[in-house]
């Protein structure tokens, strides 16, 4: 899971719209039994600008592989940071960062 | 007006104003341990927003008509609605919830993600409004199953 979470955040009309891929594999219950491999799936995402929410969704196993999720939110600048944060069922995390152009 | 008055108003204020800050950053796989399991829309429903009554309409639920590959299948909600929470349930999986979604304050609906079904079924996007859900489904027919199926 070495791979980060790509982000674009993109500025216009005062609304910043964010997409983000976070690299996961997702595994269900069922694909995992399958597969043989331990079930993991992405269970929590924040995303936050300068320490507020923007984004927030708790989700289950049944997100695509490599889940890709599109947001839009208000009160964002050129240049801000977006921190996208992901917790999965194992209680790993991995916090992503992302410039607002 | 005195200052006794004066004070519990600003202290009502202050509270108000404190509220969304705490309402955010709820993990509902923590908070709502049960509405991850239910294998039925209106049991998941039931234990995310505590009610199954919702008005259709007014919320637009974007997603295509047969998907080919059931591993990935964009699903977009978006409302003019402000709202409190969003969630994304479907029937074709064994249990019922994708996701459920905090709205924050002076947020925008407007999510996609991508999801997972394992054959054709109705995917259900729920809003929460002012105490009141509104709904919009949507069948998606998949013709490769993406959950192991």
């Amino acid at each position: 899971m070495a791979k980060k979470t790509r982000i674009k955040a993109k500025l216009k009309k005062g609304i910043v719209t964010v997409k983000a891929m976070a690299n996961h594999a997702m595994l269900s219950y069922q694909e995992a039994e399958k597969a043989k491999k331990e079930v993991n799936f992405i269970t929590y995402i924040v995303a936050k600008v300068n320490d507020k929410i923007v984004y927030e969704v708790s989700t289950s196993q049944f997100l695509s592989k490599n889940p890709y999720v599109k947001f839009q939110f208000r009160d964002g600048k050129k240049g801000d940071m977006v921190e996208f944060k992901w917790t999965d069922l194992k209680g790993n995390t991995q916090v992503s960062t992302g410039k607002i152009k | 007006m005195n200052r006794r008055n004066f004070l519990s108003l600003g202290l009502g204020a202050l509270a108000v104003s404190m509220a969304p800050s705490t309402l955010s950053a709820i993990n509902f796989r923590e908070t709502k341990p049960k509405a991850w399991t239910a294998t039925k829309v209106d049991v998941a429903m039931k234990e995310v927003f505590g009610t199954t009554s919702t008005t259709k309409g007014k919320v637009k639920l974007k997603a295509p008509d047969i998907a080919e590959n059931g591993a990935v299948i964009p699903v977009t909600v978006s409302t003019k609605l402000v709202g409190s929470k969003v969630a994304i349930f479907q029937d074709s999986n064994p249990e019922s919830t994708v996701a459920v979604f905090t709205v924050p304050e002076n947020g925008i609906i407007n999510y996609s993600v991508r999801i997972k079904m394992a054959k054709t079924g109705t995917v259900t996007a729920v809003v929460e409004s002012n105490g009141k859900l509104y709904s919009s489904s949507k069948i998606v027919k998949v013709t490769i199953g993406g959950c192991g199926g």
